[in-house]
């Protein structure tokens, strides 16, 4: 394992925290020592407080807008309005990094408020690939994608998830967003293997790395894991991030916390946690180094 | 095997209307019923759908109670699904539907209440504008100033009602007393709500004062704006009126109304702050 240079544009690698409305005005008069913030473009997109609130906060600490409403993978196409929208909100913050989701959210017209999976066949990377393209020419800059959790898997879907994404990746020039979190949820969800899915990741491509909590739903006796951001990491979580560090070196980690939203305190004590782990993976890094 | 197309909106079906039919034959089950999968997005995208109305409308909410607002949001959701990412700006329709859902019937006021809950919604997130330097307007030849459009500050909406939807929000507030009674035979309410600094705030306007800058909204130029105040009262002070706006910070900007619908519009246009450009 060594400390790579290459490949993605990155933050300073250490814990940011995704602001949601309720610590906006607690992190505007107390500026607590986090080093990154993450904010989702769809909720600042109009004028009045909220968007001068980023602008104030994005003059103390590097921004990341990570997108929810892009629905890249329609077979619709992308909405060209929402599209230009981030485009005038990327050029007003000048964010770090620019993300969204492989998943879709439209049809017909109607936005299903859901990052939906997607079959995973030839057909689905061709247009996901041509999406991205969209996107990143129309932002004018690299964008990353993230791994969704899964619930349901569709009968065609041949080409295994970490290979779809590297896939996308080595297409697009895109990043990788991967969350740890959605990687346990999915294969659990599918009995698959963890780390075997991180494993075949391209480290180069993966420029942001995400960890929330998530929940279990025992539908019919069999328990489904739900990605619904609503606790604390989960301990096997954080052994996976440790492996996912040793594989891909140090990369900046968001924690995101959407339902039943804890105090700042809480999320930031998150973020320390991560930080600690960061600083372990560098004196394994320096020390592989030295050998 | 089905086109991503058609599986999408296969799939789009099932989530708004419940119907899986078409969707389920392409999903494996993995130890469950596809059902049961397709159900856990469907209940995802309902409840997030119904928490961001209840954000939008936490009066209304109130006022009906969780359980009968989350019957009423999932009837909503299903007739007037989202057509866009951003939640802020979903619901617009909400007060309409409620006007014509029966179960409502009998809260009469409810429908304004909702109204006036989009308002300072729309209010809250609306387009910043700098406020007009009031000498632009005075540079303006008294000749043109009949056809002038002026335009006030895009968070403004006027609302009128029968009801006193103003002391019902007010009595709906979390700090409010709970002892509170409104008497619903009190009348009606001209309301003026908008954005000030980072509050979205609401008054009670005059009726001469309300036809005014209504009639502004509507884009109805000064003299046609004037003319509706005179009718509902005739001692309306155009000048005072028009310096009012300007001390309320509300107006942001004019423009000359075209002379004839067939004319080339030429219009002298300024706004406030940036970028104004002007032409003789």
């Amino acid at each position: 394992m060594t400390l790579r240079d290459e490949g993605v544009p990155r933050f300073p690698a250490r814990a940011g925290i995704g602001l949601r409305a309720p610590h906006v005005a607690e992190v505007l008069a107390t500026r607590p020592p986090v080093a990154w913030l993450e904010v989702h473009p769809e909720n600042y997109m109009g004028g009045g407080p909220a968007v001068r609130a980023l602008e104030e906060i994005r003059a103390d600490y590097p921004l990341s807008l990570h997108g929810v409403g892009l629905s890249l993978g329609s077979a619709d196409g992308v909405d060209r309005r929402h599209l230009d929208r981030l485009r005038r909100l990327v050029e007003r913050v000048e964010p770090t990094l620019v993300s969204e989701h492989v998943s879709w959210s439209v049809a017909g017209g109607h936005y299903l408020n859901h990052l939906l999976p997607l079959p995973l066949t030839d057909e689905s990377l061709a247009l996901l690939g041509r999406h991205v393209d969209e996107a990143q020419e129309r932002l004018g800059r690299q964008i990353l994608v993230e791994n969704p959790s899964s619930y349901l898997r569709f009968d065609e879907s041949p080409i295994p998830e970490p290979e779809f994404l590297a896939e996308v990746a080595r297409r697009t020039g895109c990043g990788l967003l991967c969350d740890v979190n959605n990687v346990y949820v999915t294969t659990h969800n599918f009995e698959l293997d963890p780390i075997a899915y991180l494993d075949a990741l391209p480290p180069a491509a993966v420029g942001e790395i995400h960890l929330a909590g998530h929940a279990r739903n025992d539908a019919d006796g069999r328990a489904i894991l739900i990605d619904d951001h609503g606790s604390a990491v989960a301990a096997p979580v954080w052994e996976l991030y440790a492996h996912a560090l040793r594989r891909f070196g140090r990369v900046p980690t968001l924690v995101e916390w959407d339902t039943d939203i804890p105090t700042l305190a809480v999320l930031l004590a998150e973020a320390r946690t991560a930080d600690r782990l960061l600083d372990v993976t560098r004196v394994e890094a320096v020390g592989a180094l030295a050998r | 095997m089905p086109s991503l197309a058609e599986l999408q909106h296969a799939f789009a079906r099932a989530i708004w209307d419940g119907a899986d039919g078409e969707v389920v034959g392409a999903i494996r089950g993995d130890g469950l019923l596809p059902e049961a999968r397709v159900a856990l997005y469907r209940h995802h995208v309902f409840a997030t759908l119904t928490a961001a109305l209840a954000a939008t409308y936490p009066v209304v909410s109130r006022l009906v109670d969780a359980r009968f607002f989350a019957y009423a949001a999932d009837r909503y959701i299903r007739e007037h699904p989202p057509t866009g990412p951003c939640l802020f700006e979903y619901g617009a329709s909400f007060p309409e539907f409620l006007a014509a859902f029966p179960p409502c019937r009998d809260l009469v006021y409810l429908p304004d209440v909702a109204r006036l809950e989009w308002a300072m919604n729309r209010a809250l997130h609306a387009a910043d504008a700098a406020p007009l330097d009031p000498d632009r307007l005075r540079a303006v030849a008294a000749a043109a100033t009949p056809r002038l459009r002026l335009r006030l500050h895009p968070s403004v909406a006027l609302l009128a009602s029968a009801w006193p939807i103003d002391r019902i929000w007010r009595a709906n507030q979390p700090d409010a007393d709970p002892t509170t009674r409104i008497d619903l035979g009190a009348g009606g309410v001209r309301l003026e709500v908008r954005r000030l600094a980072d509050d979205v705030v609401f008054r009670v306007l005059g009726g001469p004062t309300f036809a005014f800058r209504h009639a502004l909204v509507e884009g109805r130029a000064l003299e046609d704006a004037a003319g509706v105040a005179l009718t509902a009262s005739p001692d309306f002070d155009l000048a005072a009126a028009i310096q009012d706006l300007v001390l309320e910070e509300l107006l942001v900007g004019f423009e000359m109304e075209p002379l004839t619908l067939d004319a080339q519009p030429a219009r002298a246009r300024a706004d406030g702050g940036r970028n104004p450009c002007r032409s003789g």
